[in-house]
């Protein structure tokens, strides 16, 4: 269970993938990390000299969307070779032991890797009365990253619950629930934010790590900057039509038939830093604005929270209802009132 | 809370409230006050000085003609930033789209090119405001610390708005940001300072209308 | 970039975009013929329209060799009417682009059988034959 002592390149050279496929792999990985070209010669290089990079994936407060979608890449396209240059040494949902087996694999696949795996986390991390809410055998979340993280090379926070907090860190959230850099903040950490994030993003940082020995450029948010640089707006297609003014007011109307841009039926793309726009989504087929329906910047901090709800344009908030600004304007005309009044007394002079 | 996401929840909520109690404290202030009593009889029955007060708002929209030499140029100097400030507040898409989900209504936009135009306008003729303010000898004299800081209040809204339309500078959560939050400073200022015209203006013109009528003078 | 050296340039055409790619492909050239060193102009990462995209290989045209490489999806790499100028698609088994690239070089890397390969090659040789022909790797 263990990363075995061959090499990558001796790995799939046994299985007849010789170094011709490992530059081309090499020359997509580059193309989707917006890395130069001529890189990708040292990484075909480097990926053949590697041993198989551990991986623990620890599953917290989760739907299983990020396993999910990192698993249904339907198609052995190109970046499913991820699989092989990683050795998931454990992971709940896929391998075959469980309970006292499956602690015992977790122990190990530690000890044997210590210092050098990466620790995968999907998930937030529960920390409400003692991390009650999320256990696996009997221990919580929360300690058990705060075991395991200090062996870790370096830990990736996989979707925005384990980035953010995510869907369960949402008003009221009852379990407490935070990212995983709110509980380990001596680590180096990535996070590949999305609800779900796109795959393709996941396999990019891995290769890097694998090929160079050290995580991609990140951004202020601890998100890749290849991946997370840009806006979904600055790469949408239909971004001509924005510039053009041609909305569509509703769904289905003639707008939206033509399909025009989707700000007015509350598209966050302009706040929202994913690769959705030019990666999209199962293998580039399409992403959400293409189907028609505005983004709902799931790759942010607390978008589950934002103001007005996914529906309310960027540039309409909520405000006060009718109800508060009618007692607002109550106690406006008093205060005046008052006010107007006390001056009145004052300067007795004119009688009415 | 990121900025942008303070800027549209509770700086919303506080600005917005501060805007209705203000104006209103102030409006009904003014109202109530006590004004002098006129003991001569009116010479034109209630409904006629009524439509004294409409009309006045209106003939004193252009100074009078012996006036413009003194006037005119600060007077178009002005008009020309309160049309181009109309025009992008009500012909810009965005700001209809705000009027549409506060209340519903909404109408056509201009094109977008118009009111990048009427926007550019608009900023040049604010800055030319404040250096006529600045250099002609009497303004200068006149002006308060309230008129400098009505003029930023004012300045900084324009200014941010055109950054975020042109996406330039910063990104676009920020310049969004930038420009919710300038709206609400302004928001929080008029009821208290010299931005209050917005209403005032209309209730000044009227009352003198309506006196002027009381006394039988033209309106 | 060089573009004020290169001389006599044969493409003639109204879009800059391709142009300048052209020049960028020029100075690539003299690099190699200086320094024996390949260049690579990834294209999917530069801001190019369909359109554009269509007429800088147009312009770039065809030459005599064309390869098709099938190793995880095909690939397609020919040489330009330029030679030493080649023009490479990698696509991935349900035929998605995944690289495209200009490559300048007397010939692509990707084309070459890699030393470690060979070996290997030798060592099936040997077992497919029944002699023992592989000898320690230098």
């Amino acid at each position: 269970m263990t990363a075995g002592d061959e090499n990558l390149g001796e790995m799939l050279a046994r299985r007849g993938f010789g170094r011709r496929g490992l530059l081309k792999f090499a020359f997509a990985m580059t193309a989707s990390l917006a890395l130069p070209p001529a890189l990708a010669a040292a990484m075909a290089e480097n990926l053949a000299a590697a041993k198989r990079q551990s991986v623990i994936w620890l599953s917290f407060q989760e739907c299983t969307g990020c396993l999910e979608t990192l698993l249904r890449t339907d198609s052995p396209t190109i970046a499913g070779l991820i699989f092989d240059f990683i050795s998931l040494d454990y992971q709940e949902a896929l391998m075959a032991a469980s309970g006292s087996a499956a602690e015992l694999t977790l122990r190990q696949a530690v000890a044997a890797n210590k210092g050098k795996f990466l620790l995968a986390i999907d998930g937030s991390v529960p920390v409400a009365d003692g991390g009650v809410y999320s256990l696996t055998g009997g221990k919580s979340n929360v300690s058990m990253l705060e075991e395991i993280a200090p062996d870790a090379a370096a830990i990736l926070a996989i979707g925005t619950c384990a980035a953010y907090g995510g869907i369960p860190k949402a008003y009221p959230n009852p379990t407490g629930a935070v990212g995983v850099e709110d509980v380990i903040t001596d680590k180096p950490i990535v996070n590949i934010p999305g609800c779900p994030p796109i795959p393709e993003v996941l396999s990019g940082v891995l290769v890097y790590f694998v090929s160079f020995g050290r995580l991609p450029d990140l951004d202020e948010r601890k998100r890749p900057l290849a991946y997370f640089g840009t806006t979904i707006h600055d790469q949408c297609y239909r971004r001509p039509y924005y510039d053009q003014g041609k909305f569509a007011k509703s769904f289905d109307d003639e707008g939206a038939r033509q399909g025009w841009c989707l700000f007015e039926l509350g598209c966050k793309g302009p706040t929202t830093h994913n690769a959705c726009a030019s990666l999209k989504w199962n293998d580039g087929t399409s992403f959400p604005i293409e189907s028609g329906h505005g983004c709902l910047g799931c790759s942010e901090p607390d978008f589950w929270d934002q103001e007005g709800g996914f529906y309310t344009s960027l540039a309409g908030g909520a405000g006060p209802g009718w109800r508060e600004s009618g007692i607002a304007a109550a106690v406006g005309i008093a205060g005046g009132a008052a006010a107007a009044f006390a001056a009145r007394r004052k300067t007795p002079e004119a009688q009415e | 809370m990121t900025l942008l996401a303070f800027a549209r929840g509770p700086a919303m909520q506080v600005a917005t409230l501060v805007l209705i109690v203000g104006m209103f404290w102030r409006l009904s202030g003014i109202l109530l006050l006590r004004r002098r009593v006129a003991h001569a009889a009116a010479r034109n029955p209630f409904a006629v000085r009524l439509l004294g007060g409409a009309v006045t708002i209106v003939t004193r929209t252009i100074p009078r003609r012996t006036f413009w030499p003194r006037v005119g140029a600060g007077v178009a100097l002005s008009y020309v930033f309160h049309i181009g400030l109309f025009i992008v507040l009500f012909g810009g898409a965005p700001h209809i789209l705000v009027i549409y989900e506060l209340f519903g209504v909404s109408w056509p936009d201009l094109p977008k090119g118009v009111v990048v135009v009427a926007s550019g306008i608009t900023l040049a003729a604010l800055i030319l405001l404040l250096v006529r303010r600045v250099t002609h000898p009497v303004l200068k004299m006149l002006s308060t610390p309230d008129d400098y800081i009505s003029w930023v209040i004012v300045f900084l809204p324009v200014a941010t708005g055109i950054l975020l339309s042109g996406e330039t500078i910063a990104g676009y959560g920020t310049l969004l940001a930038l420009h919710i939050l300038s709206i609400e400073a302004l928001m929080i200022w008029l009821p208290f300072g010299k931005l209050m015209h917005v209403t005032l203006v209309f209730a000044g013109r009227f009352m003198l209308g309506h006196n002027f009528s009381r006394k039988g003078a033209a309106t | 970039m060089a573009a004020r050296r290169v001389k006599n340039f044969d493409v003639f055409s109204v879009d800059g975009l391709v142009d300048a790619l052209l020049m960028e492909v020029a100075a690539l050239l003299e690099n190699f013929l200086a320094h024996k060193r390949p260049g690579i102009i990834d294209l999917l990462g530069l801001p190019l329209s369909a359109a554009c995209l269509a007429a800088l290989e147009e312009r770039l045209g065809e030459g005599e060799i064309a390869v098709l490489l099938r190793v995880s999806g095909e690939s397609h790499i020919r040489e330009t009417r330029f030679p030493g100028v080649w023009w490479t698609r990698h696509l991935d088994e349900t035929g998605r682009v995944v690289a495209l690239l200009i490559e300048v070089a007397d010939v692509p890397e990707i084309l070459r059988a890699d030393p470690v390969d060979m070996q290997h090659s030798l060592r099936r040789l040997g077992e497919a034959t029944n002699f023992s022909l592989a000898r320690p790797a230098r």
